[in-house]
Protein backbone atom coordinates (compact mmCIF):
# COMPACT_ATOMS: atom_id res chain seq x y z
CA UNK A 1 0.00 0.00 0.00
CA UNK A 2 1.43 3.31 -1.01
CA UNK A 3 0.11 6.83 -0.83
CA UNK A 4 0.05 8.79 -4.06
CA UNK A 5 3.06 11.15 -4.08
CA UNK A 6 2.29 14.77 -3.29
CA UNK A 7 3.54 15.92 -6.70
CA UNK A 8 1.00 13.72 -8.43
CA UNK A 9 -1.71 15.04 -6.18
CA UNK A 10 -0.95 18.60 -7.08
CA UNK A 11 -1.07 17.60 -10.74
CA UNK A 12 -4.41 15.86 -10.32
CA UNK A 13 -6.02 18.69 -8.40
CA UNK A 14 -4.63 21.18 -10.86
CA UNK A 15 -6.03 19.22 -13.79
CA UNK A 16 -9.56 18.92 -12.44
CA UNK A 17 -10.93 22.38 -13.31
CA UNK A 18 -9.57 22.15 -16.85
CA UNK A 19 -11.26 18.80 -17.33
CA UNK A 20 -14.51 20.28 -16.16
CA UNK A 21 -14.35 23.07 -18.71
CA UNK A 22 -13.83 20.57 -21.49
CA UNK A 23 -16.67 18.34 -20.32
CA UNK A 24 -19.11 21.23 -20.11
CA UNK A 25 -18.84 21.78 -23.83
CA UNK A 26 -21.27 19.46 -25.57
CA UNK A 27 -19.50 19.89 -28.91
CA UNK A 28 -16.61 18.09 -27.28
CA UNK A 29 -18.79 15.06 -26.69
CA UNK A 30 -19.54 14.95 -30.39
CA UNK A 31 -15.80 15.17 -31.02
CA UNK A 32 -15.37 12.32 -28.53
CA UNK A 33 -17.75 10.21 -30.54
CA UNK A 34 -16.02 11.13 -33.78
CA UNK A 35 -12.69 10.07 -32.31
CA UNK A 36 -14.24 6.83 -31.14
CA UNK A 37 -15.60 6.12 -34.62
CA UNK A 38 -12.21 6.87 -36.17
CA UNK A 39 -10.57 4.32 -33.85
CA UNK A 40 -13.13 1.66 -34.72
CA UNK A 41 -13.08 2.41 -38.44
CA UNK A 42 -9.28 2.09 -38.52
CA UNK A 43 -9.51 -1.19 -36.68
CA UNK A 44 -12.16 -2.64 -38.99
CA UNK A 45 -11.45 -1.01 -42.34
CA UNK A 46 -7.79 -0.06 -42.06
CA UNK A 47 -7.02 2.99 -44.18
CA UNK A 48 -10.00 2.54 -46.52
CA UNK A 49 -12.00 5.71 -46.87
CA UNK A 50 -15.63 5.71 -45.76
CA UNK A 51 -17.68 8.18 -47.74
CA UNK A 52 -20.89 9.68 -46.39
CA UNK A 53 -24.08 8.81 -48.21
CA UNK A 54 -27.71 9.82 -48.17
CA UNK A 55 -28.81 7.35 -50.78
CA UNK A 56 -26.80 4.14 -50.78
CA UNK A 57 -27.60 3.04 -47.26
CA UNK A 58 -30.02 4.18 -44.60
CA UNK A 59 -30.26 3.01 -41.04
CA UNK A 60 -33.49 2.84 -39.09
CA UNK A 61 -33.47 2.15 -35.37
CA UNK A 62 -35.76 3.26 -32.56
CA UNK A 63 -34.40 6.42 -30.98
CA UNK A 64 -35.21 4.86 -27.65
CA UNK A 65 -35.16 1.08 -27.51
CA UNK A 66 -37.74 -0.68 -25.37
CA UNK A 67 -35.34 -3.51 -24.68
CA UNK A 68 -31.62 -2.88 -25.06
CA UNK A 69 -31.01 -6.61 -25.45
CA UNK A 70 -33.36 -6.80 -28.44
CA UNK A 71 -33.06 -3.62 -30.43
CA UNK A 72 -34.25 -3.92 -34.03
CA UNK A 73 -32.03 -2.34 -36.65
CA UNK A 74 -33.16 -1.97 -40.25
CA UNK A 75 -30.77 -1.34 -43.12
CA UNK A 76 -32.27 0.03 -46.30
CA UNK A 77 -30.23 -0.01 -49.49
CA UNK A 78 -32.34 1.33 -52.37
CA UNK A 79 -29.62 1.00 -55.02
CA UNK A 80 -29.39 -2.64 -54.20
CA UNK A 81 -27.58 -3.83 -57.30
CA UNK A 82 -24.53 -1.84 -56.26
CA UNK A 83 -24.20 -3.44 -52.83
CA UNK A 84 -21.74 -6.22 -52.19
CA UNK A 85 -21.70 -6.36 -48.41
CA UNK A 86 -22.71 -4.42 -45.34
CA UNK A 87 -21.16 -3.87 -41.90
CA UNK A 88 -23.08 -3.02 -38.75
CA UNK A 89 -21.12 -1.28 -36.02
CA UNK A 90 -22.41 -0.36 -32.55
CA UNK A 91 -19.79 2.19 -31.59
CA UNK A 92 -19.86 2.00 -27.82
CA UNK A 93 -20.36 -1.72 -27.44
CA UNK A 94 -17.14 -3.23 -26.13
CA UNK A 95 -17.04 -5.34 -29.27
CA UNK A 96 -18.26 -2.75 -31.77
CA UNK A 97 -18.40 -4.82 -34.95
CA UNK A 98 -21.78 -6.53 -34.66
CA UNK A 99 -22.14 -8.09 -38.09
CA UNK A 100 -20.72 -8.28 -41.58
CA UNK A 101 -23.09 -9.61 -44.18
CA UNK A 102 -22.06 -10.47 -47.73
CA UNK A 103 -24.76 -10.78 -50.35
CA UNK A 104 -24.83 -13.57 -52.91
CA UNK A 105 -26.39 -13.74 -56.40
CA UNK A 106 -29.84 -14.70 -55.09
CA UNK A 107 -30.00 -11.77 -52.68
CA UNK A 108 -32.16 -8.71 -52.93
CA UNK A 109 -30.04 -6.40 -50.75
CA UNK A 110 -32.71 -3.71 -50.52
CA UNK A 111 -33.64 -4.49 -46.93
CA UNK A 112 -32.12 -6.20 -43.98
CA UNK A 113 -33.23 -6.33 -40.37
CA UNK A 114 -31.38 -7.62 -37.33
CA UNK A 115 -31.85 -7.52 -33.58
CA UNK A 116 -28.90 -6.40 -31.53
CA UNK A 117 -27.71 -5.77 -27.98
CA UNK A 118 -26.78 -2.24 -27.04
CA UNK A 119 -24.60 -1.55 -24.02
CA UNK A 120 -24.99 2.20 -23.65
CA UNK A 121 -26.34 5.24 -25.49
CA UNK A 122 -24.36 5.12 -28.67
CA UNK A 123 -23.89 5.89 -32.30
CA UNK A 124 -24.70 3.00 -34.62
CA UNK A 125 -22.97 2.94 -37.98
CA UNK A 126 -23.86 0.98 -41.09
CA UNK A 127 -21.24 0.79 -43.80
CA UNK A 128 -22.09 -0.53 -47.24
CA UNK A 129 -19.40 -1.92 -49.49
CA UNK A 130 -20.18 -1.48 -53.15
CA UNK A 131 -19.28 -3.94 -55.87
CA UNK A 132 -16.56 -1.58 -57.04
CA UNK A 133 -14.98 -1.76 -53.57
CA UNK A 134 -15.95 1.61 -52.12
CA UNK A 135 -17.33 2.12 -48.63
CA UNK A 136 -20.29 4.30 -47.76
CA UNK A 137 -21.41 4.95 -44.21
CA UNK A 138 -24.37 6.28 -42.31
CA UNK A 139 -25.05 6.79 -38.62
CA UNK A 140 -27.86 7.10 -36.07
CA UNK A 141 -27.76 7.75 -32.34
CA UNK A 142 -29.74 5.35 -30.16
CA UNK A 143 -30.80 5.53 -26.55
CA UNK A 144 -30.56 2.05 -25.12
CA UNK A 145 -28.52 0.71 -22.28
CA UNK A 146 -27.64 -2.48 -20.45
CA UNK A 147 -28.22 -4.93 -23.30
CA UNK A 148 -24.82 -6.58 -23.15
CA UNK A 149 -24.94 -7.75 -19.54
CA UNK A 150 -28.66 -8.51 -19.36
CA UNK A 151 -29.18 -12.16 -18.34
CA UNK A 152 -30.58 -14.38 -21.10
CA UNK A 153 -32.93 -16.46 -18.95
CA UNK A 154 -33.34 -17.50 -15.35
CA UNK A 155 -30.92 -20.38 -15.89
CA UNK A 156 -28.38 -21.19 -18.58
CA UNK A 157 -30.00 -24.60 -19.09
CA UNK A 158 -33.33 -22.97 -19.81
CA UNK A 159 -31.69 -20.56 -22.24
CA UNK A 160 -30.17 -23.47 -24.16
CA UNK A 161 -33.40 -25.45 -24.61
CA UNK A 162 -34.05 -26.25 -28.24
CA UNK A 163 -30.78 -24.66 -29.34
CA UNK A 164 -30.48 -24.62 -33.10
CA UNK A 165 -34.19 -24.90 -33.88
CA UNK A 166 -35.15 -22.66 -36.77
CA UNK A 167 -38.26 -21.20 -38.23
CA UNK A 168 -38.77 -19.16 -41.35
CA UNK A 169 -41.62 -16.89 -42.19
CA UNK A 170 -42.24 -15.66 -45.71
CA UNK A 171 -44.04 -12.37 -45.79
CA UNK A 172 -45.47 -12.58 -49.29
CA UNK A 173 -46.51 -15.29 -51.64
CA UNK A 174 -43.88 -16.19 -54.19
CA UNK A 175 -44.01 -15.06 -57.76
CA UNK A 176 -41.34 -16.18 -60.21
CA UNK A 177 -38.55 -13.66 -60.55
CA UNK A 178 -40.02 -11.29 -57.95
CA UNK A 179 -38.27 -10.55 -54.65
CA UNK A 180 -39.67 -12.13 -51.54
CA UNK A 181 -39.06 -11.22 -47.94
CA UNK A 182 -38.25 -13.82 -45.32
CA UNK A 183 -37.65 -13.76 -41.60
CA UNK A 184 -35.38 -16.38 -40.11
CA UNK A 185 -35.56 -17.15 -36.41
CA UNK A 186 -32.95 -19.32 -34.73
CA UNK A 187 -33.30 -20.53 -31.19
CA UNK A 188 -29.94 -19.90 -29.57
CA UNK A 189 -28.96 -18.22 -26.29
CA UNK A 190 -26.15 -16.34 -28.02
CA UNK A 191 -24.29 -16.09 -24.73
CA UNK A 192 -21.86 -13.23 -25.19
CA UNK A 193 -19.54 -14.07 -22.30
CA UNK A 194 -20.47 -10.84 -20.51
CA UNK A 195 -23.56 -12.13 -18.76
CA UNK A 196 -23.10 -13.09 -15.13
CA UNK A 197 -24.93 -16.04 -13.70
CA UNK A 198 -26.72 -14.33 -10.83
CA UNK A 199 -26.47 -17.40 -8.60
CA UNK A 200 -22.91 -18.55 -9.13
CA UNK A 201 -21.51 -15.07 -9.91
CA UNK A 202 -19.56 -16.64 -12.74
CA UNK A 203 -19.71 -15.35 -16.26
CA UNK A 204 -21.58 -17.73 -18.52
CA UNK A 205 -19.02 -18.80 -21.13
CA UNK A 206 -19.58 -17.28 -24.55
CA UNK A 207 -21.45 -19.35 -27.08
CA UNK A 208 -22.95 -17.53 -30.01
CA UNK A 209 -23.86 -18.01 -33.64
CA UNK A 210 -20.89 -16.66 -35.56
CA UNK A 211 -21.60 -17.94 -39.06
CA UNK A 212 -24.82 -18.07 -40.95
CA UNK A 213 -25.20 -19.03 -44.57
CA UNK A 214 -28.49 -18.84 -46.44
CA UNK A 215 -29.03 -20.07 -50.00
CA UNK A 216 -31.85 -20.60 -52.44
CA UNK A 217 -31.21 -23.86 -54.26
CA UNK A 218 -27.58 -23.64 -55.32
CA UNK A 219 -27.55 -19.88 -55.27
CA UNK A 220 -26.26 -17.96 -52.24
CA UNK A 221 -28.48 -15.36 -50.64
CA UNK A 222 -26.02 -14.20 -47.98
CA UNK A 223 -23.21 -15.13 -45.64
CA UNK A 224 -23.21 -13.54 -42.22
CA UNK A 225 -20.23 -13.14 -39.92
CA UNK A 226 -21.81 -12.34 -36.59
CA UNK A 227 -20.53 -11.21 -33.26
CA UNK A 228 -21.63 -11.22 -29.62
CA UNK A 229 -23.84 -8.20 -30.19
CA UNK A 230 -26.58 -10.18 -31.93
CA UNK A 231 -29.50 -10.80 -29.59
CA UNK A 232 -30.54 -14.03 -27.97
CA UNK A 233 -32.62 -16.09 -30.44
CA UNK A 234 -31.29 -14.25 -33.49
CA UNK A 235 -33.86 -12.96 -35.93
CA UNK A 236 -32.92 -11.74 -39.36
CA UNK A 237 -35.19 -10.42 -42.05
CA UNK A 238 -33.85 -10.43 -45.58
CA UNK A 239 -35.05 -10.43 -49.10
CA UNK A 240 -34.18 -12.61 -52.07
CA UNK A 241 -35.21 -13.40 -55.62
CA UNK A 242 -36.25 -17.01 -56.05
CA UNK A 243 -35.11 -18.37 -59.38
CA UNK A 244 -35.12 -22.05 -60.26
CA UNK A 245 -35.49 -24.74 -57.68
CA UNK A 246 -35.63 -24.07 -53.95
CA UNK A 247 -35.70 -24.71 -51.11
CA UNK A 248 -34.21 -22.03 -48.88
CA UNK A 249 -31.38 -23.65 -47.02
CA UNK A 250 -29.87 -22.32 -43.81
CA UNK A 251 -26.59 -23.43 -42.28
CA UNK A 252 -25.78 -21.93 -38.88
CA UNK A 253 -22.77 -22.60 -36.72
CA UNK A 254 -21.67 -21.32 -33.34
CA UNK A 255 -18.44 -20.76 -31.48
CA UNK A 256 -18.68 -24.10 -29.64
CA UNK A 257 -18.75 -26.17 -32.85
CA UNK A 258 -22.51 -26.37 -32.92
CA UNK A 259 -23.80 -26.74 -36.48
CA UNK A 260 -27.39 -26.73 -37.64
CA UNK A 261 -28.88 -27.10 -41.07
CA UNK A 262 -32.45 -26.71 -42.14
CA UNK A 263 -34.37 -26.29 -45.39
CA UNK A 264 -37.59 -24.38 -45.88
CA UNK A 265 -40.01 -24.76 -48.73
CA UNK A 266 -41.40 -21.66 -50.29
CA UNK A 267 -45.07 -20.90 -49.83
CA UNK A 268 -47.30 -21.68 -52.79
CA UNK A 269 -47.13 -19.31 -55.74
CA UNK A 270 -49.79 -16.64 -55.70
CA UNK A 271 -51.43 -15.55 -58.88
CA UNK B 1 -39.77 15.18 -5.48
CA UNK B 2 -36.10 14.94 -4.56
CA UNK B 3 -36.62 17.48 -1.79
CA UNK B 4 -39.10 15.11 -0.21
CA UNK B 5 -36.70 12.21 -0.52
CA UNK B 6 -33.98 14.29 1.10
CA UNK B 7 -36.29 15.29 3.95
CA UNK B 8 -37.32 11.73 4.63
CA UNK B 9 -33.75 10.55 4.40
CA UNK B 10 -32.56 13.26 6.77
CA UNK B 11 -35.27 12.32 9.24
CA UNK B 12 -34.10 8.74 8.98
CA UNK B 13 -30.54 9.82 9.70
CA UNK B 14 -31.61 11.83 12.74
CA UNK B 15 -33.77 9.05 14.14
CA UNK B 16 -31.08 6.48 13.53
CA UNK B 17 -31.07 2.96 12.23
CA UNK B 18 -34.20 1.81 14.07
CA UNK B 19 -36.48 3.81 11.82
CA UNK B 20 -34.66 2.83 8.63
CA UNK B 21 -36.64 -0.32 7.83
CA UNK B 22 -39.90 1.36 8.89
CA UNK B 23 -39.35 4.15 6.40
CA UNK B 24 -38.42 1.68 3.71
CA UNK B 25 -41.54 -0.36 4.39
CA UNK B 26 -43.87 2.62 4.37
CA UNK B 27 -44.22 2.61 0.59
CA UNK B 28 -45.66 0.09 -1.86
CA UNK B 29 -45.57 -3.64 -1.16
CA UNK B 30 -42.95 -4.08 -3.86
CA UNK B 31 -40.48 -1.95 -1.90
CA UNK B 32 -37.26 -3.73 -1.19
CA UNK B 33 -36.28 -3.45 2.46
CA UNK B 34 -32.80 -2.27 3.28
CA UNK B 35 -30.51 -5.08 4.37
CA UNK B 36 -28.87 -4.57 7.75
CA UNK B 37 -25.39 -4.64 6.29
CA UNK B 38 -24.08 -4.96 2.76
CA UNK B 39 -26.18 -6.77 0.20
CA UNK B 40 -24.45 -10.03 -0.68
CA UNK B 41 -27.06 -11.41 -3.09
CA UNK B 42 -27.16 -10.96 -6.86
CA UNK B 43 -25.69 -7.59 -7.79
CA UNK B 44 -28.22 -6.87 -10.52
CA UNK B 45 -31.77 -6.35 -9.29
CA UNK B 46 -34.25 -4.01 -7.72
CA UNK B 47 -32.74 -1.96 -4.92
CA UNK B 48 -34.31 -0.25 -1.89
CA UNK B 49 -35.60 3.27 -2.34
CA UNK B 50 -33.50 4.37 0.61
CA UNK B 51 -30.01 4.13 1.95
CA UNK B 52 -30.02 4.84 5.63
CA UNK B 53 -27.43 7.46 6.48
CA UNK B 54 -27.24 8.73 2.92
CA UNK B 55 -29.44 11.03 0.88
CA UNK B 56 -31.07 9.61 -2.23
CA UNK B 57 -30.66 12.09 -5.08
CA UNK B 58 -31.93 12.63 -8.59
CA UNK B 59 -30.33 14.47 -11.49
CA UNK B 60 -31.50 17.91 -10.37
CA UNK B 61 -30.13 17.36 -6.87
CA UNK B 62 -26.73 16.37 -8.25
CA UNK B 63 -26.60 19.43 -10.44
CA UNK B 64 -27.50 21.61 -7.49
CA UNK B 65 -24.66 19.98 -5.62
CA UNK B 66 -22.05 20.50 -8.34
CA UNK B 67 -21.00 23.91 -6.96
CA UNK B 68 -19.72 22.10 -3.88
CA UNK B 69 -17.48 19.98 -6.10
CA UNK B 70 -18.62 16.62 -4.79
CA UNK B 71 -16.62 13.47 -5.32
CA UNK B 72 -18.48 11.70 -8.12
CA UNK B 73 -17.90 8.03 -7.51
CA UNK B 74 -18.92 5.60 -10.25
CA UNK B 75 -18.78 1.93 -9.21
CA UNK B 76 -20.37 0.59 -12.39
CA UNK B 77 -19.00 -2.68 -13.71
CA UNK B 78 -16.29 -2.85 -16.35
CA UNK B 79 -17.10 -4.86 -19.49
CA UNK B 80 -15.96 -8.41 -19.00
CA UNK B 81 -13.91 -9.58 -21.97
CA UNK B 82 -15.44 -12.88 -23.11
CA UNK B 83 -13.10 -15.83 -22.92
CA UNK B 84 -11.64 -16.91 -26.28
CA UNK B 85 -12.68 -13.62 -27.84
CA UNK B 86 -11.44 -13.75 -31.46
CA UNK B 87 -8.10 -11.98 -31.74
CA UNK B 88 -8.96 -10.55 -35.15
CA UNK B 89 -11.99 -8.65 -33.83
CA UNK B 90 -11.75 -5.27 -32.18
CA UNK B 91 -12.26 -5.36 -28.40
CA UNK B 92 -12.58 -1.71 -27.46
CA UNK B 93 -14.49 -1.32 -24.19
CA UNK B 94 -15.48 2.23 -23.35
CA UNK B 95 -17.06 3.56 -20.17
CA UNK B 96 -19.03 6.77 -20.29
CA UNK B 97 -19.96 8.52 -17.09
CA UNK B 98 -20.72 11.83 -15.45
CA UNK B 99 -17.90 14.20 -16.43
CA UNK B 100 -15.05 14.14 -13.89
CA UNK B 101 -16.31 11.01 -12.18
CA UNK B 102 -13.83 8.70 -10.50
CA UNK B 103 -14.53 5.19 -11.75
CA UNK B 104 -13.81 2.27 -9.48
CA UNK B 105 -15.40 -0.67 -11.28
CA UNK B 106 -16.74 -3.33 -8.95
CA UNK B 107 -16.12 -1.32 -5.75
CA UNK B 108 -19.67 -2.10 -4.64
CA UNK B 109 -19.25 -5.85 -4.82
CA UNK B 110 -19.87 -7.81 -1.64
CA UNK B 111 -18.22 -9.63 -0.18
CA UNK B 112 -15.08 -7.83 -1.28
CA UNK B 113 -11.61 -9.17 -0.64
CA UNK B 114 -10.30 -7.54 2.58
CA UNK B 115 -7.37 -5.95 0.76
CA UNK B 116 -9.65 -4.50 -1.91
CA UNK B 117 -12.01 -3.09 0.69
CA UNK B 118 -9.07 -1.47 2.46
CA UNK B 119 -7.87 -0.02 -0.83
CA UNK B 120 -11.35 1.36 -1.49
CA UNK B 121 -11.40 3.16 1.86
CA UNK B 122 -7.88 4.45 1.34
CA UNK B 123 -8.71 5.82 -2.11
CA UNK B 124 -11.81 7.56 -0.81
CA UNK B 125 -9.77 9.04 2.02
CA UNK B 126 -7.23 10.32 -0.51
CA UNK B 127 -9.87 11.66 -2.87
CA UNK B 128 -11.70 13.49 -0.08
CA UNK B 129 -8.42 14.65 1.52
CA UNK B 130 -9.54 13.03 4.74
CA UNK B 131 -12.62 15.24 4.96
CA UNK B 132 -15.48 13.01 6.04
CA UNK B 133 -18.00 15.79 5.45
CA UNK B 134 -17.09 16.13 1.75
CA UNK B 135 -20.12 15.43 -0.44
CA UNK B 136 -19.79 12.11 -2.26
CA UNK B 137 -22.22 11.07 -4.98
CA UNK B 138 -22.08 7.33 -5.43
CA UNK B 139 -23.68 5.66 -8.44
CA UNK B 140 -23.66 2.73 -10.83
CA UNK B 141 -26.15 1.63 -13.44
CA UNK B 142 -29.82 1.41 -12.47
CA UNK B 143 -30.88 -1.69 -10.53
CA UNK B 144 -27.33 -2.11 -9.32
CA UNK B 145 -26.69 -3.13 -5.75
CA UNK B 146 -23.07 -2.12 -6.24
CA UNK B 147 -24.00 1.54 -5.94
CA UNK B 148 -26.06 0.90 -2.83
CA UNK B 149 -23.28 -1.17 -1.26
CA UNK B 150 -20.59 1.40 -2.00
CA UNK B 151 -22.77 4.06 -0.38
CA UNK B 152 -23.37 1.76 2.58
CA UNK B 153 -19.62 1.25 3.00
CA UNK B 154 -19.05 5.01 3.06
CA UNK B 155 -21.87 5.64 5.54
CA UNK B 156 -20.58 2.88 7.79
CA UNK B 157 -17.08 4.35 7.58
CA UNK B 158 -18.41 7.64 8.93
CA UNK B 159 -18.82 9.76 5.80
CA UNK B 160 -21.60 12.21 6.58
CA UNK B 161 -22.50 13.68 3.16
CA UNK B 162 -23.08 10.57 1.10
CA UNK B 163 -25.51 10.90 -1.80
CA UNK B 164 -26.76 7.85 -3.63
CA UNK B 165 -27.91 8.37 -7.22
CA UNK B 166 -29.85 5.20 -8.07
CA UNK B 167 -30.62 6.26 -11.66
CA UNK B 168 -26.86 6.17 -12.20
CA UNK B 169 -25.11 6.58 -15.52
CA UNK B 170 -28.36 5.89 -17.40
CA UNK B 171 -30.15 8.62 -15.50
CA UNK B 172 -27.35 11.01 -16.36
CA UNK B 173 -26.87 10.11 -20.03
CA UNK B 174 -30.58 10.39 -20.66
CA UNK B 175 -30.45 14.14 -20.03
CA UNK B 176 -26.81 15.20 -20.02
CA UNK B 177 -23.61 14.64 -21.90
CA UNK B 178 -21.27 11.97 -20.69
CA UNK B 179 -17.53 11.70 -21.08
CA UNK B 180 -15.36 8.67 -21.37
CA UNK B 181 -13.69 7.84 -18.08
CA UNK B 182 -10.87 5.40 -17.43
CA UNK B 183 -10.78 3.27 -14.28
CA UNK B 184 -9.07 4.89 -11.31
CA UNK B 185 -5.43 3.92 -11.78
CA UNK B 186 -4.80 3.14 -8.11
CA UNK B 187 -7.94 1.04 -7.95
CA UNK B 188 -7.00 -1.14 -10.91
CA UNK B 189 -3.24 -1.14 -10.22
CA UNK B 190 -3.73 -4.04 -7.84
CA UNK B 191 -5.13 -7.15 -9.46
CA UNK B 192 -8.85 -7.60 -9.12
CA UNK B 193 -9.60 -10.80 -7.39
Amino acid sequence: MKILPLVLWVALIGAAPAQKLVAADSATTDDDRAVRWKTIAESVFGDRKIEPTETLIRLDAPQRAQDAALMPVTLIMPEKDKIKSVYLVIDDNPSPLAAHLTFGPAADPGLLQLRVRVDTYTNVHAVAETRDGRLFGTVVFVKASGGCSAPVASTDEEAMKGMGEMRMKFTQGAAPGKPIQATLMIRHPNFNGMQMNQLTRNYTPPRYVDKLSVSYGDSKIFDLDADISLSTNPVITFSFVPAGQGPVKVVASDTMNGRWEQSFDMPATTN
Amino acid sequence: MHALIETVAKAAIILGFALGPAVANAGAAADIPEPQGLWIGAMHGQTPKMLNGAVVVDLAAIEALMAEKPLLLDVGPAAHKPQDFPSDRPWLPIHRSIPNAIWMPGAGAAPLDAGREELFYRRIEELTHGDKTKPIVVFCRPECWGGWNAGKRLVTKGYTSVRWFPAGTDGWQDKRETTEVKPDTEWIAEPTR
